[in-house]
């Protein structure tokens, strides 16, 4: 899975380290075994992964095993980086995007990118060093950074942000504007309700492809029964 | 049929770079989120010379696709190559200025070949498994050169993949478009109306994935705030998008969290 591109970002430390072209084979060799977690935070693991090939290297701790700590690591950090980054975080900076498009803002691409890449970025620089400087300790990495609290906080703006641009329907984009003779809160709420049947949809196991493909076939059968 | 004439050719192939590019942020490169609706569809959008068919398509498929995870061994919808497909769809057949009903022909099409977009997805992961065998050749060591080369060959078949799907996708988009005129009047209704109720199943989306309530009480929070300020108030939409975080986050707190 990612075994390539980690032996490929370390082939810069095991040059500096392993002078002797045999030996760094077997190094990379070493890295070339099994390897998944979630991306930003394989940074981590490559901090301490390049801590421990120096430890071992300088003879500083000759039985340091790199591939251990990756082992070790590889499956918390992937759960621990999927539930912030792909589950919290991207909808966040996904939602604020999106609001801003819907009021009518071209640079909402642009908002996009800073705020998302300004954290991205940010703590992918900031978690090798992390897992340089402590070895790969996980523990204290979760010490300095609640994730979990971080990616609740996330879920729950995420969540009020939605709601603010059900409830904002009427000042949307005239690209996303919905027509209709209902005053403004009415289609507010009939906005949210549409919403909210759709989730109970969803969660009774439709996908949002099906759910799509149904939506055409209603507006096709409105359309063809004369109601709009 | 329409005239694939020199200029739709050239169109074509912009798109089909276009997707390949920017589909290699999507796993391959960098993972910049370039890649994700609301940037690829305003950013294809914009170089095919209509920027607003991109916002429109971008945000829809942002809200639907962004709680896709790729978590595990599941392979999620290949949004970024629907993204730019359906832009470019719309681009290209509404001559840089799409009605919505063109906007929602496009996506319509684009979505139908999400089937396909994941199954190019699950032969390239499985493809991809056998790339380190490859890398560690025949002696079971492998050089600096080897895995570079393999690293950066990876990198080509993602390109590939991308660029082959939005070459195919586009031009057969093209086609049916081209038929949309004879459509008859109650189609491009139907069209417009998918459109505009997208967002909602958008919305529908995301609450289901953040939250195990259909009547979360952060969203009902953000609701109210949002008809308070912007249907009461006349605030403009994104000055109240910072009362309904603030909303958010005291709902939060009010938790214990």
């Amino acid at each position: 899975m990612q075994s390539l591109g980690f032996s490929f970002a370390l082939i810069p430390v095991l040059r500096r380290l392993y002078p002797d072209r045999e030996e760094r084979s077997a190094r990379m060799a070493e890295h070339m075994e099994y390897f998944n977690t979630q991306p930003y935070f394989a940074s981590f693991v490559l901090g301490a992964a390049a801590r421990r090939e120096e430890d071992r290297a300088t003879g500083r701790d000759p039985g340091a095993d790199p591939a251990e700590v990756k082992k070790t690591l590889m499956a918390p950090l992937g759960a621990l980086g999927d539930s912030f980054f792909w589950g919290a975080f991207k909808p966040l900076a996904g939602v604020v995007a999106v609001v801003a498009l819907m009021a009518g803002a071209w640079w909402a691409p642009l908002l996009y990118l800073v705020l998302y890449n300004a954290v991205h970025i940010g703590l992918r620089a900031t978690l090798v060093f992390a897992g340089y400087a402590t070895g790969g300790d996980a523990v204290a990495l979760m010490a300095r950074y609640n994730f979990t609290r971080m990616a609740r906080v996330c879920k729950a703006l995420s969540l009020a942000i939605i709601g603010c641009m059900l409830g904002s329907v009427t000042a949307w984009d005239q690209g996303f504007m919905p027509f209709g003779p209902l005053p403004g809160i009415l289609l507010g709420a009939a906005g949210l309700a549409a919403a909210m049947g759709m989730t109970v949809l969803l969660r009774a196991g439709a996908s949002p492809v099906k759910l799509m493909l149904g939506l055409a076939a209603l507006c096709l059968g409105l359309a063809l029964g004369g109601i709009i | 049929m329409p005239t694939f004439d020199l200029h739709t050719v050239q169109q074509v192939l912009a798109a089909a770079c276009i997707g390949g590019l920017i589909g290699l942020d999507r796993t391959a490169l960098g993972q910049f989120m370039i890649s994700q609706p609301v940037v690829a569809g305003p950013l294809t959008g914009w170089l095919l010379g209509d920027l607003e068919a991109g916002l429109i398509i971008g945000g829809i498929l942002e809200l639907l696709w962004v709680m896709d995870l790729p978590i595990g061994t599941f392979v999620p919808a290949d949004s970024t190559v629907t993204t730019v497909a359906a832009t470019a769809i719309a681009s290209i057949g509404g001559g840089g200025h799409a009605e919505l009903a063109v906007v929602g022909l496009s996506l319509l099409m684009t979505v139908l070949m999400v089937p396909v977009t994941m199954f190019a997805d699950h032969l390239m992961r499985q493809r991809n498994r056998q790339i380190p065998e490859l890398a560690l050749g025949k002696t079971g060591r492998p050089t600096e050169r080897s895995v570079t080369v393999w690293h950066l060959a990876g990198l080509i078949a993602f390109f590939l993949k991308s660029f082959l799907l939005c070459l195919g996708i586009v031009p057969a988009g093209l086609v049916v478009l081209s038929w949309f005129p004879q459509a008859p009047e109650s189609f491009h209704h139907a069209m417009i109306l998918f459109v505009m109720l997208l967002p909602f199943l958008g919305a529908a989306a995301m609450v289901r994935r953040l939250s195990v309530s259909n009547r979360d009480r952060m969203l009902l929070i953000g609701f109210l705030i949002g008809v308070v300020c912007v249907q009461l108030l006349r605030l403009p939409v994104l000055a109240a998008v910072p009362f309904a975080a603030a909303g958010g986050w005291l709902g939060v707190r009010s938790r214990g969290a």
